[in-house]
């Protein structure tokens, strides 16, 4: 329904009253915002097509929407109502009301809206109100409730804009204002008639509005707006309404001036700066200055008094600049802005240019801006139909005269507005002599009309007052000359042309006065110098004014230049001193071209001066500067005239000048100025023709290197070809020539500071402020000459030349094209002219210190100077990138200002080589490619490797160069080792070395040491060797190792690097570590013990190692006895360091040990295969063995048994000296031994001293053999016996588990001493039972003193003293059963007939002769160890418990012997007795927690393998 | 809020065409204009300049000056803004001229010479609507680089904006904000239609 309607109500123009409703209902009831708005818009359309009367019932509909939900919609509805309210005034009484109310709407954009409209209403509402009152007396009642409304909301939205509130609303309101207060008073630029409402017309009186009413209104709104800006009130204000108030007053200001006098002071004292402080400072000077300026334009009365408070303000704001530019728009009444604009704009229309010299008059002209107007418009109408066209005929009809007769007529008009007093002084100043000067100058300007006067004149005058004229004359071309010397290029260009075409064109009677006038010609060159947009205006005011006044616009000409010259004074220019000296001679030569006082001479002379000589004088003086003017324009064009531009320098300067010229050369054609001779020379050249001409004046400049640098003057050549080169249209291509010059000899043409001339004048002139197109111009030259200049020094000379980066270095700037030369010297493509170019390396070395030149010394391009020697170090070729890393860690490293870029750039390098070698070992070839830069194309993937080791290189090595520097960073190197590749790794390892003796062992490197992250222990070892290599590692050093290994580290290998320095102590601990290394490993740690510091010898010698491998207990140490026996093979490998003496040494201090290590009778076995020479001394030892009871020791035994063997017949001695019992033992183990024994022991003077026992057992005396091994067999077996005596039960768990056994031992143990902790029951059960042992085998008391011993030591430890008693206790019970153990072996001994022994006996025999042997080893074996441990563990008491386990063993022996089942291979029996053995260790913590025997089973199972191997050897 | 902008320099090529595009391409209203008296573009050399009538199309001048010296155009990387302009819109527009587009919220200069322009123009048209106009300039040097900056800063400062229901309340805050992070001075005025 609703969208039926807006779709007829949007096509459709004739609308119902009907639809209207309909739309502004559905608008109403619509509940979102965009279909409401789009209604609203319909409706508004269907408005403004209504043309008929409105319809009233819509206006409810529109009120209630004015409440509206949306303040979108509220807007819109306000826009819609005003725009009622301006076509149908009657109804305003309804609507003004809620606009008032909607005055206080939230949404500020409504009330916005509202003042916005409320402003047009209001103004129309005036409007119509004023009109009706001046046509009638009688007002409509409804217009006059209406204007009633109006007033009633101009007062509340006034009201708005004086309080705080939201700056929109706030802003429109004060512009509301603004509109009042401009509505309220006469606008004076309009005129009566006019179309515009104007205030004025109620001057014609009006019933209600009184003029005088309303502008006291508006004067008082205007003085609210102006106390928000006052001091006070102007703080609390944001910038944006400062900035508005700013604006807004400027605004009245400028449309209403009379009110000038009252907001330019308000303005003015604005300019403090405390106020401004606060205010967007900038933002408001700006406002200012514009203000400013615009009122210094303003012409009414008001403004006046103002200006100089205006000068010195805009002076403050702006600096001299600016204020310069205000005076000269002042005094000079240039008005116009001359910004760049009208210098860009050289080809604009003439219209534009004469429009602005109009208005320039109109406006601004101080003393004419009254009188002027109509004369003015007639200027602007010569103007403005064309200067060229009329200027011939103007001029051309005036005489001497009439050219006086101007100057009079003009000079009233110029003193017009004099106020000072009047000044004599150009009166004054005069002498005769300069007078004439002056006559003849004026004289010699009108050409050859005048040559009549002048001879007229000269022949009147005295010769000597001619030859003080002619005197004072050539002063001025003395000036001339020194000017040209001094002055710039520019000027010098001018001058000599000037100079030498008057010479050669111009008659000789003319010639002097040409100098004499060019003298003229400095002030004006002046100013077409630094100060062109002047002189061009200048310039266009001197032709345009030249058509009717050719004297009044020249005086203005002098005004400029003496102001021009006076500011350049002020400036300080280079200038100033030829000036200043010209001025001074001047000043008593010509006096019409004083100084900037002149202009008061001028404008206030008076104007009852006398016509005489004071006429002539300002007749001729302006014409001297007229002609001046001409003579500089016209000679210049008289080369070529419409090109004169490309031979002056600045083409602005030329530009106007050549209007002028243009004037001028018509000119010369009038009959007054008519110089023929001026005129001649102008030729006609085609563009041809002048190309070739400047073609050739450039080259002449550039061949003439030789002249000007004789005569010194070489820098004005270099700016003159740069400055040339810039003006030069680039079809000449002048840059490629200068090129060719400065390349074709670059030392002695002066190239580099050629060139570094032109790139200043180019970059000059691409960065100057200038527009867009000069500036890419200029950029690209410059970028395509230094390019060019920097590829021919590079091609032309050898890379050692410094040419080229001296010519960087002095570059004002350098473009990318040249950093990338650059580049390529750095780092030059792998497939690039290197390979051709065989001293590349040079080149590598002449780009990259200019890289770094210009790192140190060019801030701007310091970043991509760095990426180029970064890029260059990890270049491809190794020469190439070494010498990068030279100059990147040891110069630049060390600039604070790009270490961290480095650092971070070889960072990336190092992580990207881990990441991108490792991925591609992952097999994508992609990748490799990326990563690796084939050196070449083929043969990649077999060189892949290599090639890999190489890039790996390319990226680190940089690494590495900064670690050196800064050895914090080697910690990275660590953290990606892990996961680097082998090439990587492989490359890291080759550089390590070099690097690591480069870096020392700093805090750093420690620090880094200490604490290695994890895998990279193989590169911490490399490192570590290295350190230790070069040097005596530092205690530190040691310090961080040592601790490393202890704690984090358990790899022994970690400390060989330090071994040699370590103490003896720190070595004897770590030695069992080392013995459990491979044996490479061992024998490389073994000759770094043995090597020692050079200084002060071995840490440990040989026989030192010896004993500390002896002293390694397998169990103890967790190191199978494997190693440690390698360990013994790798020592005697090494004969020359374990030489016979070392081992009889070692041997020696073995046998004291006690117990004996375990390994000590293989050590000696061992000795005698490798020194046979030993022999006798292992003789000895053997019979200390013997002393030693070497039997108890059941392994030693065997050993000692194959020594003995092995040793016959030297060793028969020693045999016999055993005891009959072992004797017989031995011989039954040996029983090759028996008959040469026996053969021995019957030699008849032996015999005599061997016991009969001894003999019994060798079979010499009678005997059975039997028996007696029976009888060994008893003694040995009797241990168990003792045991199963005690009790019975114990025994038969004995036979079931080894744990229950310990257990019932302990159990057995309670009995006896039940106040003792399970423990040390255990333990004491145990020393008991190795006591019981002891008593068992009749050694009774030997072995207790043994046990003593060892007690002893025990007691001397820290172990309790509790224990100690223990251990006596239990020695006490030994002793016990000592004693009853040495009754019963009486009684067996004698009569063997115990009932255990009944038992065991036949067991026994059931077993073979060489069974029971090797259990017995087995026995004594397993026996060892434990004493061999308790020995070396002097500081515990454990030989108790360890003799415990070691009755254990032979009770487990005995049982297993005793087993009815068929016995199995002696083998199994031996490695479960060895078993057993090994499991006593265990059997302890057994006891403490049972569940872990599954874990020793696995101990168990090897430990047996290797029991079965030592068996295997030992048999 | 929906403002609509308008980028303002000389000659409505290389700095208020950077920023046109750029704003055009976040989805602003936006519009660029030039104050200057003709289009001029950089010639062969500084004193023979391509000058052009506001109104010309970009393409008339791309196609031109790629028939004079392609190379040298490209060089100087005129042909490739007028590239980017002829796909911003058909021709550089005069600000003096083009009164009639509308009412803006916010203009953008990049030069003080053109906000000077914009003011005195905005000044001398007159002032009916009491609708508040933001002038803002932005010094950018008139060269590729400097533009493509000042058309990035255009476009921040343009957006901060967009994000506000009225600026006048925030445009102090906006500015110094704008000022303190880019180092940059900005100077605003206010003007109305």
């Amino acid at each position: 329904m609703v969208g039926a309607i807006m779709a007829a109500s949007s096509y459709s123009y004739s609308y119902s009253r009907e639809k209207l409703q309909g739309l502004a209902r559905s608008a109403k009831s619509a509940t979102d915002l965009p279909p409401k708005l789009h209604r609203l818009r319909n409706l508004r359309r269907n408005l403004q097509g209504e043309a008929s009367v409105f319809p009233a019932e819509l206006l409810p509909l529109l009120f209630d929407l004015l409440s509206d939900q949306f303040g979108a919609a509220r807007k819109f509805v306000a826009q819609i109502l005003g725009e009622v309210g301006l076509n149908y005034v009657e109804l305003l009484p309804e609507i003004v009301p809620l606009f008032i109310k909607s005055l206080q709407d939230d949404t500020p954009a409504v009330v916005r809206q509202v003042i916005a409209s409320a402003s047009a209403l209001f103004r129309s509402t005036l409007h119509k109100f004023a009109l009706q009152g001046l046509h009638s007396s009688e007002l409509d009642e409804l217009l006059q409730s209406s204007w009633t409304w109006m007033l009633k909301l101009k007062d509340e939205i006034c009201s708005l804009a004086f309080k705080q509130g939201n700056s929109g609303v706030k802003l429109c309101a004060m512009k509301f204002v603004e509109a009042l207060i401009l509505l309220y008073t006469p606008d004076p630029s309009l005129s009566l008639d006019s179309q515009d409402f104007n205030i004025s017309i109620l001057r014609g009186g009006h019933p209600v509005l009184n003029i005088g009413d309303l502008s006291i209104e508006a004067s008082q709104k205007l003085g609210s707006l102006l106390d928000q800006l006052r001091h006070p009130a102007a703080k609390s204000l944001n910038s944006s309404t400062i900035i508005f108030l700013i604006n807004s007053l400027s605004s009245v200001a400028k449309k209403r001036p009379a009110y000038c006098g009252r907001i330019l002071p308000v303005l003015l004292s604005l300019d403090a700066p405390s106020f401004l402080k606060g205010v967007h400072a900038a933002a408001a000077n700006l406002a200012l200055k514009t203000v400013f300026l615009s009122c210094l334009e303003c012409t009414h009365p008001a403004a006046a008094p103002w200006k100089d408070r205006l000068i010195g303000a805009l002076k403050e704001i702006e600096g001299g600049s600016q204020a310069e530019k205000a005076e000269d728009l002042f005094y000079t009444t240039n008005g116009s802005i001359q910004d760049k604009d009208c210098v860009e704009d050289t080809k604009v229309s003439v219209e534009e240019n004469s429009l602005r010299a109009n208005s320039v008059v109109a406006e601004s002209n101080f003393g004419r801006k009254r009188s002027g107007s109509e004369y003015n418009i007639d200027l602007n109408g010569d103007a403005l139909t064309g200067k060229r066209s009329r200027i011939t005929p103007s001029v051309s009809g005036e005489s001497t005269e009439g050219l006086n007769g101007n100057s009079v007529g003009s000079l009233p008009l110029v003193t017009s507005a004099s106020t000072g007093p009047s000044n004599s002084r150009g009166v004054s100043d005069t002498g005769p002599v300069q007078q004439l000067v002056a006559m003849f100058g004026a004289l010699v300007a009108q050409g050859e009309k005048a040559i009549g006067s002048l001879e007229i004149l000269i022949s009147s005058i005295s010769a000597d007052l001619l030859a003080d004229v002619v005197m004072a004359n050539m002063h001025n071309i003395l000036l001339n000359g020194s000017s040209y010397a001094d002055g710039t290029d520019e000027l010098v260009m001018n001058m000599s042309i000037v100079g030498s075409d008057a010479q050669i064109k111009y008659p000789p009677s003319f010639v002097a006065g040409v100098l004499s006038l060019s003298t003229a010609f400095p002030p004006v060159a002046a100013l077409i110098n630094p100060h062109t947009p002047k002189t061009e205006n200048e310039g266009e005011e001197l032709c345009v004014n030249h058509v009717d006044q050719p004297i009044f616009p020249a005086v203005d000409a002098v005004i400029a230049s003496g102001l021009s010259a006076s500011s350049v004074n002020e400036e300080g220019n280079i200038e100033l001193p030829p000036n200043v000296d010209y001025r001074g001679n001047i000043e008593s030569g010509i006096p019409g071209l004083d100084s900037s006082a002149q202009r008061y001479v001028l404008s206030e002379a008076p104007v009852t001066s006398v016509l005489g000589s004071k006429n002539v004088e300002a007749a001729s003086k302006n014409q001297d500067t007229s002609a001046s003017g001409e003579l500089l324009l016209a000679v210049i064009p008289s080369v070529s005239v419409d090109k004169s531009e490309e031979f002056s320098p600045k083409a602005t300067g030329i530009g106007s000048n050549s209007l002028v010229s243009s004037t001028a050369t018509s000119l010369a054609s009038a009959p007054q100025f008519l110089l023929p001779k001026i005129s001649a020379p102008v030729v006609n050249l085609s563009d041809e023709e002048k190309d070739s001409l400047q073609k050739l004046v450039f080259l002449r400049i550039v061949e003439a290197y030789k002249q000007v640098s004789m005569s010194g003057g070489s820098q004005l050549r270099f700016s003159l070809l740069a400055h040339l080169g810039v003006e030069f249209p680039s079809e000449l291509d002048p840059w490629k020539m200068l090129q060719e010059h400065i390349l074709s000899d670059y030392l002695s043409h002066e190239g580099h500071e050629l060139t570094v001339r032109v790139l200043y004048r180019l970059y000059g002139e691409a960065e100057a402020e200038q527009d867009f197109f000069s500036s890419t111009t200029a950029a690209s030259a410059y970028e395509s000459f230094l390019v060019a200049v920097a590829e021919a020094l590079r091609d032309s000379f050898p890379p050692s030349d410094k040419s080229l980066s001296k010519l960087l270095g002095d570059s004002p700037f350098l473009p990318k094209s040249v950093l990338k030369l650059l580049e390529s010297f750095c780092c030059p493509e792998s497939g690039d002219k290197v390979e051709k170019d065989l001293p590349s390396g040079d080149r590598v070395t002449q780009g990259l210190s200019a890289v770094w030149s210009l790192i140190l010394t060019r801030p701007g391009i310091r970043n991509d100077c760095l990426k180029i020697a970064l890029q260059s170090a990890v270049h491809p070729l190794e020469e190439i990138r070494m010498k990068a890393i030279r100059l990147v860690a040891n110069k630049l490293y060390s600039l604070s200002f790009i270490t961290q870029q480095i650092e971070e750039f070889a960072k990336d390098k190092l992580f990207s080589v881990v990441s991108c070698i490792s991925s591609e070992r992952g097999g994508a070839e992609t990748l490799s490619k990326d990563c690796v830069k084939p050196v070449s194309g083929e043969g990649m993937d077999s060189s892949l490797e290599a090639t890999s080791v190489t890039e790996a290189q390319r990226c680190l090595s940089l690494y590495f160069a900064l670690c050196t520097k800064k050895h914090a960073l080697f910690v990275h190197v660590f953290s990606i080792y892990k996961d680097a590749s082998d090439p990587v790794k492989q490359a890291i390892h080759r550089q390590i070395p070099i690097l690591v003796r480069t870096m020392g062992s700093s805090s750093e490197l420690l620090k880094i040491i200490a604490d290695p992250p994890n895998g990279s222990e193989n590169l911490l070892m490399q490192v570590l060797q290295t350190l230790t290599e070069a040097a005596k590692p530092s205690s530190e050093l040691i310090h961080t190792i040592r601790k490393l290994f202890d704690t984090r580290i358990k790899d022994v290998e970690i400390i060989f690097p330090i071994l040699p320095f370590m103490t003896r102590d720190d070595v004897l601990r770590v030695f069992p570590h080392m013995v459990n290394l491979p044996m490479e490993k061992f024998q490389v740690a073994l000759s770094r013990v043995l090597q020692g510091p050079s200084q002060s010898g071995p840490v440990l010698s040989p026989s030192e190692v010896l004993i500390a491998i002896h002293s390694i207990d397998p169990a103890r140490d967790g190191i199978p006895l494997k190693q440690i026996t390698d360990a013994c093979n790798t020592c005697f490998a090494q004969r020359q360091t374990f030489t016979q003496q070392v081992l009889a040494s070692v041997l020696n201090q073995l046998v004291q040990q006690i117990p004996l290590p375990m390994l000590f009778m293989r050590t000696v076995l061992q000795a005698i295969g490798a020194f046979p020479a030993l022999s006798d001394f292992i003789l000895e030892i053997l019979s200390r063995l013997v002393s030693k009871q070497i039997w108890k020791y059941p392994k030693l035994w065997v050993g000692f048994l194959k020594c003995a063997q092995s040793t016959q017949p030297q060793s028969y001695k020693v045999l016999l000296q055993l005891p009959p019992t072992q004797l017989g033992n031995a011989l039954t183990k040996i029983s090759s031994l028996r008959a040469p024994l026996a053969a021995h022991a019957s030699q008849p003077d032996i015999q005599s001293s061997l016991p009969r026992s001894t003999l019994a057992v060798l079979g010499l005396v009678p005997d059975s053999q039997g028996t007696q091994t029976s009888q060994v067999q008893a003694s040995e077996t009797q241990e168990s016996q003792v045991q199963a005596s005690e009790t019975q039960e114990s025994q038969v768990q004995a036979n079931e588990t080894q744990e229950s056994q310990v257990q019932a031992s302990g159990t057995q143990e309670s009995q006896v001493q039940a106040s003792e902790t399970q423990e040390r029951q255990v333990q004491a059960s145990e020393t008991q039972e190795s006591q019981v042992q002891a008593s068992e085998t009749q050694e009774s008391q030997v072995q207790a003193s043994g046990t003593q011993e060892s007690q002893v030591q025990a007691s001397g430890t820290q172990e309790s003293q509790v224990q100690a008693s223990e251990t006596q206790e239990s020695q006490m019970q030994a002793s016990e059963t000592q004693e009853c153990q040495g009754k019963q072996q009486a009684s067996e001994s004698q009569e063997q007939t115990s009932p255990s022994q009944q038992v065991s006996v036949p067991l026994s025999h059931s077993e073979t002769d060489h069974n029971q042997e090797t259990s017995q080893v087995v026995a004594s074996h397993s026996q060892s160890s434990p004493i061999a441990t308790g020995r070396s563990e002097t500081s515990q008491s454990q030989s108790s418990p360890i003799g415990a386990g070691q009755s254990e063993v032979s009770q487990t022996t005995q049982v297993s012997d005793s087993d009815p089942p068929p016995a199995p291979t002696s083998h199994t029996q031996t490695s479960d007795s060895q078993v057993s053995g090994q499991r006593q260790p265990d059997n302890e913590k057994m006891e403490e927690d049972t569940a872990t025997s599954e874990n020793e089973r696995s101990e168990v199972d090897k430990s047996k393998e290797s029991s079965a191997e030592e068996e295997e050897e030992e048999e | 809020m929906r403002f609509r902008y308008a980028m303002v320099c000389s000659s409505n090529q290389n700095r208020s065409m950077e920023a046109h595009f750029l704003l055009k391409r976040q989805g602003l209203d936006v519009a660029s204009y030039g104050t200057g008296s003709h289009v001029k573009l950089p010639g062969p050399s500084a004193r023979e300049p391509n000058v052009y009538d506001f109104g010309t199309p970009y393409k008339q001048m791309f196609d031109e000056l790629r028939r004079k010296d392609p190379e040298l155009y490209k060089r100087n990387g005129i042909l490739q803004m007028l590239k980017r302009n002829l796909n911003v819109k058909l021709a550089p527009q005069r600000w003096q001229d083009n009164a009639g587009d509308g009412v803006f919220d916010v203009v953008m200069t990049f030069e003080e010479k053109v906000f000077d322009s914009v003011l005195e123009d905005l000044n001398n048209r007159e002032q009916s609507l009491m609708k508040t106009i933001l002038v803002m300039n932005l010094e950018v040097k008139d060269n590729h680089e400097e533009a493509a900056i000042g058309g990035r800063l255009a476009l921040e400062l343009c957006q901060e904006i967009e994000g506000n229901e009225t600026w006048e309340d925030t445009i102090d805050d906006i500015v110094a904000g704008f000022e303190k992070q880019q180092r940059r001075k900005l100077v605003y005025s206010i003007s109305f239609y």
